[in-house]
């Protein structure tokens, strides 16, 4: 018990990592309908560019930067001459998810061929160590903490106060009503690819400062608690990603603390499908509902 | 090892029953030799990716080198040898597959290396079958007494690691131990032993913990760790989760003394480790035992000339020259051809008995340490006990040969310096 306060703490590190990697996939998934599950390998590609840049003697917060723009032109592009001509040609859902692990395979592999099989990191130093009550965090958690906070704020300004947010959240519910009211929905989804992309780039190299090392697997390995956070949350819903990304997080810290580490996966993954059996739409649903996802 | 507990229980059930299905369905000896036309064909059937992406080069490095040297040599029974690496991905349900295709698009596979622990339990039934001679560096318990046939070890298993660790801590004067395992088969083989040898020792193990794979944050796990107050860690996890924990270890604490298992003394460990603790840290905290190969003398001499002059199918040659698991590959590679010249085929089903004749230490028999010397003796009529650059071979009636082992830490170089000897008789003396 008397670790659970730490653990609190540990916990939210990981669902501010969490959060900005699920709002990323969700708020693309749910303006274009493709479950992008490439989406854990453009992280680690982003995490490769912020190397880059980093072994060049940029600061690791302007690698964030890089990463961000890397993550957001790549993901433009990939949806531009890879997953847009599927989707014209009129390609469902499951054989759309079918494409994108084809993609995570090839993003992997060729990874692998120009990176070799080995573990790379960062040249960051974590900073000092803060205590807030029994809660300890370093520098740069703190600075990711702040990261994550800036992004879901940025997320809720786009589309509770501008017309592009509005035209997505058009798009994501009806793109044919939304293109017979005049909005552009191709550049909407353009932008939505950008947004996307951007988040998934922060959390890349977020990921890569939290974890100190990583590999062309990293991104890939943390995909599954990026999809369940989604899920929980109400695929296609920002808000909902953000509360499923702390319920996760906190989640895998407050079991190992309480019962063992090694249940550490499962916790997470038993809260998950509990919620599912109660709310099969997830916690927010609305677009869930609309696209038929999650039933 | 990725974080998929229920999915690999289920994946590697399925596996050990394809294993055994395909097991039933082998072939019987028949009465003459398998004749064989062009190069023969020694595999490497490890994981080259994967969590235990490490192990199939280091594998590899120990074949390829073999090889090399019985091709300059003259080749073996008048034909060229080659290695060739099969991917089991240190995971049954990929590594069957991969050994049911080995087996039947390789007509001339002679023998191999491996498996591995990840994949051995589901494998050594399905290649014991067809019949080709395996050296195994599985670290496995369960081959302790083993009764497959074609089935050799040259390594410890994983719990005698864990008893050398144990004594190697108690020698420096640690009494607190921790045991910071990952959830793979691999990892938690070295645990029982080294609870129980700690114990034995008369030291204390204050907190056993199983790491869940590749989390993106450890830091309950080391919250837990530091209440518990220890002053060794005992580990092995894959480089990710190692260097994930120790890095924050560093952050919320301090680092303590790290003895870690053979797999942490690899290139990937040691890269990513030393990436997130610092290369001077891993220096002066770090331990980690292995099989001992004295890595000196004749033998190791011819085995790294020619490791090193294999750079052009080797990359970075220098870094398997210490390596305990790549020198006896090596060997393994030589016993199996010079056992292939004593019975003077390479079927397997012929050359196999032969096997513990190339090492056996009988009264009269010619020292030799290389596959040239060997088979040079051979050729003169004389009873050979080969020595290679992993020391001598001594089976037993399962056909495991243990030995010492040695506790190697880090040097800001790269290298690894020897820090102590552990006795097979002493790691005899503590194991369960």
């Amino acid at each position: 018990m008397q670790q659970l306060i730490p653990a609190i703490g540990f916990g939210l590190i990981t669902a501010s990592i969490l959060a900005i990697a699920a709002v990323g996939f969700t708020l693309q998934f749910s303006v274009t309908n493709i479950l992008n599950l490439a989406y854990g390998d453009i992280m680690t590609a982003c995490a490769f560019a912020a190397y880059l840049a980093n072994h060049a003697g940029v600061n690791i917060w302007i690698c964030l930067v890089i990463a961000a723009l890397f993550g957001a032109v790549f993901s433009m592009v990939l949806n531009r001459y890879v997953y847009f001509q599927f989707v014209r040609r009129g390609t469902r859902l499951f054989a759309m998810i079918i494409v994108t692990i084809a993609v995570s395979l090839i993003i992997q592999n060729v990874l692998l061929a120009i990176f070799r099989p080995t573990f790379f990191s960062y040249r960051a130093d974590a900073g000092s160590s803060y205590h807030f009550g029994s809660m300890v965090f370093t520098a740069s958690q703190l600075a990711i903490m702040v990261i994550a906070v800036l992004a879901m704020l940025c997320v809720h300004v786009l589309f509770t106060q501008t017309k592009l947010g509005k035209a997505m959240r058009a798009t994501a519910t009806n793109p044919s009503l939304a293109r017979s009211c005049g909005i552009a929905t191709d550049r909407v989804i353009d932008v939505a690819w950008l947004l996307s992309g951007a988040l998934c780039g922060i959390a890349g190299v977020v990921l890569v400062l939290n974890t100190a090392t990583f590999s062309e697997v990293t991104g890939a390995g943390f995909l599954v608690p990026i999809i369940a956070a989604a899920v929980l949350g109400g695929i296609g819903q920002p808000y909902g990603a953000m509360l499923g990304a702390i319920t996760i997080g906190l989640a895998g810290e407050i079991s190992a603390a309480l019962i063992s580490p090694a249940y550490k996966g499962v916790a997470a993954f038993a809260i998950l499908i509990l919620v599912l059996l109660v709310r099969p739409q997830g916690i927010l649903s609305e677009v869930a509902d609309a696209k038929e996802v999650a039933a | 090892m990725y974080g998929r507990p229920a999915q690999i229980s289920v994946r590697v059930a399925l596996a050990i029953l394809a294993a055994v299905v395909a097991g039933a369905c082998g072939t019987t000896q028949s009465a003459t030799p398998k004749t064989y036309t062009g190069t023969l064909t020694f595999a490497s059937f490890n994981p080259f990716t994967g969590p235990d992406a490490s192990f199939g080069p280091e594998m590899a490095a120990g074949c390829i080198t073999a090889s090399n040297l019985i091709n300059q040599s003259g080749g073996l029974l008048g034909h060229q040898t080659e290695c060739i690496a099969v991917d089991t991905r240190g995971d049954p349900a990929d590594a069957v597959p991969a050994a049911q295709k080995m087996l039947a698009t390789n007509p001339n596979l002679v023998g191999m290396n491996g498996p591995s622990s990840d994949e051995a339990l589901a494998t050594v039934p399905i290649i014991n079958r067809a019949h080709i001679a395996m050296f195994a560096d599985s670290g496995q318990a369960a081959f302790d007494k083993s009764t497959f046939e074609y089935f050799y070890r040259l390594t410890p298993p994983d719990d005698a690691a864990g008893v050398a660790m144990a004594i190697y801590a108690f020698n420096k004067g640690y009494r607190r131990g921790a045991a910071v395992f990952g959830n793979d088969l691999s990892s938690q083989g070295n645990v029982p032993n080294l609870l129980s040898a700690f114990k034995k020792l008369g030291g204390q193990i204050v907190l056993n913990q199983t790491l869940t794979l590749d989390q993106t944050s450890y830091r309950t796990e080391v919250q837990a760790l530091i209440a518990a107050k220890p002053d060794v860690i005992f580990t092995e996890a894959d480089p990710q989760t190692d260097a994930a924990y120790l890095s924050q270890l560093k952050q919320l604490g301090s680092l303590i003394p790290v003895v870690g298992t053979q797999p942490t003394v690899q290139p990937p460990w040691l890269t990513a480790v030393g990436g997130a603790i610092g290369n001077d840290n891993l220096a002066k905290y770090f331990a980690a035992a292995q099989p001992y190969a004295p890595s000196a003398g004749p033998a190791w001499d011819a085995y790294n000339t020619a490791l090193l002059a294999s750079a052009s199918q080797i990359p970075q040659p220098d870094q398997w020259s210490q390596d305990p698991y790549s020198e006896t590959d090596y060997d393994a590679i030589n016993i199996m051809a010079l056992a292939m010249a004593m019975a003077k085929t390479p079927d397997p089903t012929f050359y196999n008995q032969y096997i513990p004749k190339v090492v056996a230490s009988a009264s009269g028999a010619t020292e030799v340490h290389s596959y040239k010397e060997g088979i040079d003796a051979i050729k003169a009529g004389k009873t050979i006990q080969y020595v290679g650059p992993g020391g001598p071979v001594v089976f037993d009636q399962y056909r495991n040969s243990t030995g010492a082992f040695e506790l190697v830490g880090y040097a800001s170089d790269g290298t690894n310096p020897h820090l102590a000897t552990i006795s097979a008789a002493d790691v005899e003396k503590y194991r369960s």
